[in-house]
């Protein structure tokens, strides 16, 4: 709408304007810088996201898959009543009630919000938090500057 | 025979656009990154989404387009059409007002 025509004349024709043309004028202008100040931060997530995923820093997504499965199998086991008949673990308790071998809840993770199987909760937040016994790995830009082997 | 290795002529055209008047937006802009009020506004921004959680947001859903897609068949290019639509719509409306306040008030204070 401005190109080519604006002149420090023209500035200063626009700028002593009325009051409502320059506030519209404002309000165009700052939402333009707005937009290209969030493209260039989503742009800056997208490389993150990027090299995370490149450099496999995000905690492993084969790990991911092979819990997703596992978790499956979990509820598939509590689901099929054949199951308990054949247990041999299986216990009456001073109610007379018995529990499966995987407990069954399932429940939404307060770490990632995933929807997991009680039973199998703590293999998933030894990942979810940051693996028990292997080191974690951090995805971040500054701690990896800063190298884990500074510990 | 071989092909010729002349150089193609330099277009004209980039001659032209030096003679050209900066717009309205380039003023500002130089004026916004001279002062350093740029680098504040998109420090101000990225601290806010991530307040919010905009930026989990958006990492989640790079995750799970990287599951999918695996994670060496990924390019930038992919994250970023990915987010764009979804991180504008996604941004919440206080955090937008917020800079374009301050983006207004620095307009205010160097047009006049």
């Amino acid at each position: 709408m401005y190109a080519n025509q604006v002149r420090n004349t023209d500035c200063r024709r626009i700028m002593s304007a009325p009051d409502d043309n320059i506030t519209s004028d404002h309000t165009q202008l700052a939402s333009h810088f707005f937009g290209e100040l969030l493209d260039s931060v989503i742009m800056d997530v997208a490389s993150e996201c990027h090299r995370i995923a490149r450099l496999g820093l995000d905690r492993n997504l084969d790990d991911e898959e092979e819990e997703l499965r596992l978790s499956a199998e979990a509820r598939a086991r509590i689901a099929d009543p054949s199951n308990s008949e054949v247990n041999s673990k299986y216990v009456v308790d001073i109610f007379g009630q018995t529990h499966p071998a995987v407990a069954a809840e399932i429940f939404d993770c307060m770490n990632c919000g995933r929807s997991i199987v009680a039973g199998r909760f703590a293999p998933h937040l030894e990942k979810c938090m940051g693996k028990g016994r292997k080191a974690r790995v951090k995805a971040t830009r500054s701690s990896t500057a800063a190298a884990a082997h500074n510990r | 025979m071989r092909a010729s290795i002349k150089r193609p002529p330099t277009p004209d055209a980039e001659e032209e656009d030096e003679d050209r008047e900066p717009t309205l937006e380039e003023i500002i802009n130089i004026k916004l990154i001279e002062s350093g009020e740029k680098e504040r506004l998109k420090e101000l921004l990225r601290e806010r989404l991530n307040e919010c959680g905009w930026k989990d947001e958006m990492k989640s859903l790079c995750r799970s387009f990287t599951r999918k897609k695996g994670r060496n068949n990924v390019t930038v290019d992919d994250l970023v059409h990915l987010i764009t639509p979804k991180g504008r719509a996604a941004v919440p409306d206080s955090v937008k007002a917020e800079l374009l306040q301050r983006i207004r008030s620095f307009l205010h204070s160097t047009a006049l």
